[in-house]
């Protein structure tokens, strides 16, 4: 050791030439980058000397990470059949008997210019019977009668069915009061009833979103306090040879991000292989409504959120950690 | 470099630890600081390291009074103090390498500047093959001469022990000194405070007696 340049204390010696000069902006950022991988380093440490604790820490985060994200996931998957569903909510128009073939198509072209109308569809009633055999199972029942009981219909999509069926009022009453029509039918309410349930499930993941991610916060915050408790020692000499609060706080807010990816990328994968589990009976109860509708998996880039929102929320367990108990420790 | 105007400190339990204390030592001073237990020593050094603050009166350290310094300056100012404990205050989970290295990590010395810096002050309290061991495999002696390297890596101005030989056999002692004496000699202000009355008299340097907080001389002993 050679002490033998002594300097004046709070200030450096200036530097002398231009290699010095340069290095001296290089130097802060080097050391940053450097204090920051050292800090990283030290995070993947912890977890590798206490991997008990930390597998433990992290399985509570991931369960807490995956109820909500699952049921969001979830109920957005739905919420796609129900727009399946919206736009197959149709109006009914139940032609009279009386009306010709050919006022029929005349009928269905006037209904189609109709201001709020998507498209307008002529079922005649010999299509209307045949379909009813197909898909509602049902055709055993009609095959005993030999006629046909069915009217020949105009299946209306309107364009729009925000505001319940009361916003399509309107349009009804000038379907009705077409020549010819006989009975008109707006069947809205079980989509009003799927998407007020939507509603309630999505309200209800929200809270339960809420409480998980407090819980989620507190876990995290206790791990990192632990974790300074347990580096009293060090943190004090630490602080005794100039290092900042910032510096003291660095490992321990990326023990926070680390365990925020290991608890993300964990629930990633646990909601993949759940969402693949719970396809096999999803898509039988599918069939036997004789739909094709199926889960689609965990989309990636919900998944890359759960990641990202993960980590950001072990950040910030762990700033409420280290914001409080970091200061405290101050060498007496 | 060191002057203290009228400094007392009062702790919150009612004990004075310092009375109204004046004194200046200069840049490249070697000053022992001895008195009783109790008298004031510690409390004296904290102050410089900005460990406690004084209860009345002004500690001035190289040209800057300690009272302008925030919370945040106060690391800034310990990295150009090197301090050694009468406990060492070493790190028992790290090699005596990253023990000594730990103030350079922290004001950002280049990585190859570190180990070379390092050894360099390994090499001078001679425990340069102890690079690698842990504190725990080392005598008392030797782990004292770590926080010594450790205290001394980032080329301090200026030099602050407490109570450094207090666990040592007066042999090892004189040579710890020795120590202090050789970085004095390089121009490193150096203040120890000891109880070692027999060991400073020998040394021959300026001494300050502390009695109740108070300065009961100034001089050579």
């Amino acid at each position: 050791m050679s002490a033998n340049k002594p300097t004046q204390p709070a200030r450096r010696k200036a530097p002398s030439g231009a290699a010095r000069s340069q290095r001296n902006w290089r130097h802060p950022l080097r050391s940053w980058l450097g204090s920051h991988r050292t800090s990283a380093l030290q995070a993947l440490e912890r977890v590798r000397h206490y991997p008990f604790s930390s597998a433990m820490t992290i399985l509570v985060m991931t369960i807490a990470l995956a109820l909500p994200m699952g049921l969001s996931v979830l109920i957005n998957q739905v919420k796609q059949l129900g727009v399946n569903w919206q736009e197959a909510a149709q109006i009914s128009v139940y032609l009279a008997d009386s009306v010709s073939a050919e006022q029929q198509q005349t009928l269905t072209e006037q209904v189609g210019q109709l201001a709020g109308v998507a498209s307008a569809q002529l079922l005649d009633k010999d299509l209307a019977l045949a379909e009813f055999q197909q898909h509602a199972g049902m055709g055993d029942a009609l095959l005993q009668l030999d006629y046909n009981p069915l009217p020949s219909v105009i299946v209306v999509t309107p364009k729009s069915i925000e505001g319940g069926a009361a916003a399509l009022e309107p349009l009804r009453d000038r379907l009705v009061a077409l020549d010819g029509v006989d009975q008109v039918q707006i069947d809205l309410l079980w989509v009003e009833r799927l998407s007020a349930i939507l509603a309630m499930f999505e309200r209800f993941a929200g809270g339960l979103a809420v409480l998980l991610i407090i819980a989620l916060l507190l876990v995290m915050a206790n791990t990192i306090r632990l974790a300074i408790e347990s580096r009293r020692e060090e943190i004090l000499v630490i602080k005794l040879v100039g290092g900042t609060d910032a510096f003291v706080r660095r490992p321990f807010l990326y023990i926070g991000v680390l365990y925020g990816l290991l608890a993300g990328l964990l629930a990633w994968v646990l909601l993949a292989l759940g969402l693949a589990w719970l396809n096999v009976t999803v898509e039988r109860v599918a069939a036997l409504y004789q739909s094709d509708f199926a889960l689609f998996g965990m989309p990636f880039t919900d998944g890359l959120a759960l990641v990202f929102g993960a980590m950001l929320l072990g950040l910030a367990g762990a700033w409420l950690a280290v914001g409080q108990h970091v200061r405290a420790i101050e060498p007496q | 470099m060191i002057r203290f105007e009228q400094v007392s400190k009062r702790y919150s339990n009612g004990h004075q630890g310092l009375d109204n204390l004046s004194f200046h030592i200069r840049t490249g001073e070697m000053v022992f600081i001895t008195g009783h237990s109790g008298a004031g020593k510690s409390t004296l050094l904290k102050l410089i390291m900005c460990m406690e603050r004084p209860s009345s009166g002004a500690v001035h350290v190289g040209g800057q009074n300690l009272r302008d310094l925030g919370s945040d300056d106060i690391p800034y100012l310990r990295r150009q103090v090197g301090v050694v404990f009468q406990n060492h205050q070493l790190l028992f989970d790290r090699t005596v390498f990253d023990n000594v290295a730990l103030p350079l990590i922290i004001n950002g010395t280049p990585s190859d500047e570190v180990g070379r810096r390092v050894r360099a002050a390994l090499d001078k309290v001679g425990l340069l093959s102890k690079e690698n061991s842990y504190p725990i495999a080392l005598s008392g002696g030797e782990q004292q001469r770590v926080g010594i390297a450790r205290a001394v890596v980032h080329k301090p101005a200026l030099l602050l022990a407490d109570e450094p030989t207090g666990n040592l056999d007066p042999e090892l002692s004189a040579e710890i000194m020795g120590l202090f004496e050789d970085f004095n000699r390089v121009g490193v202000t150096v203040i120890i405070a000891s109880h070692d009355l027999p060991l400073i008299a020998r040394l021959h340097h300026r001494t300050l007696t502390l009695d109740q907080g108070r300065l009961l001389a100034d001089g050579e002993s």
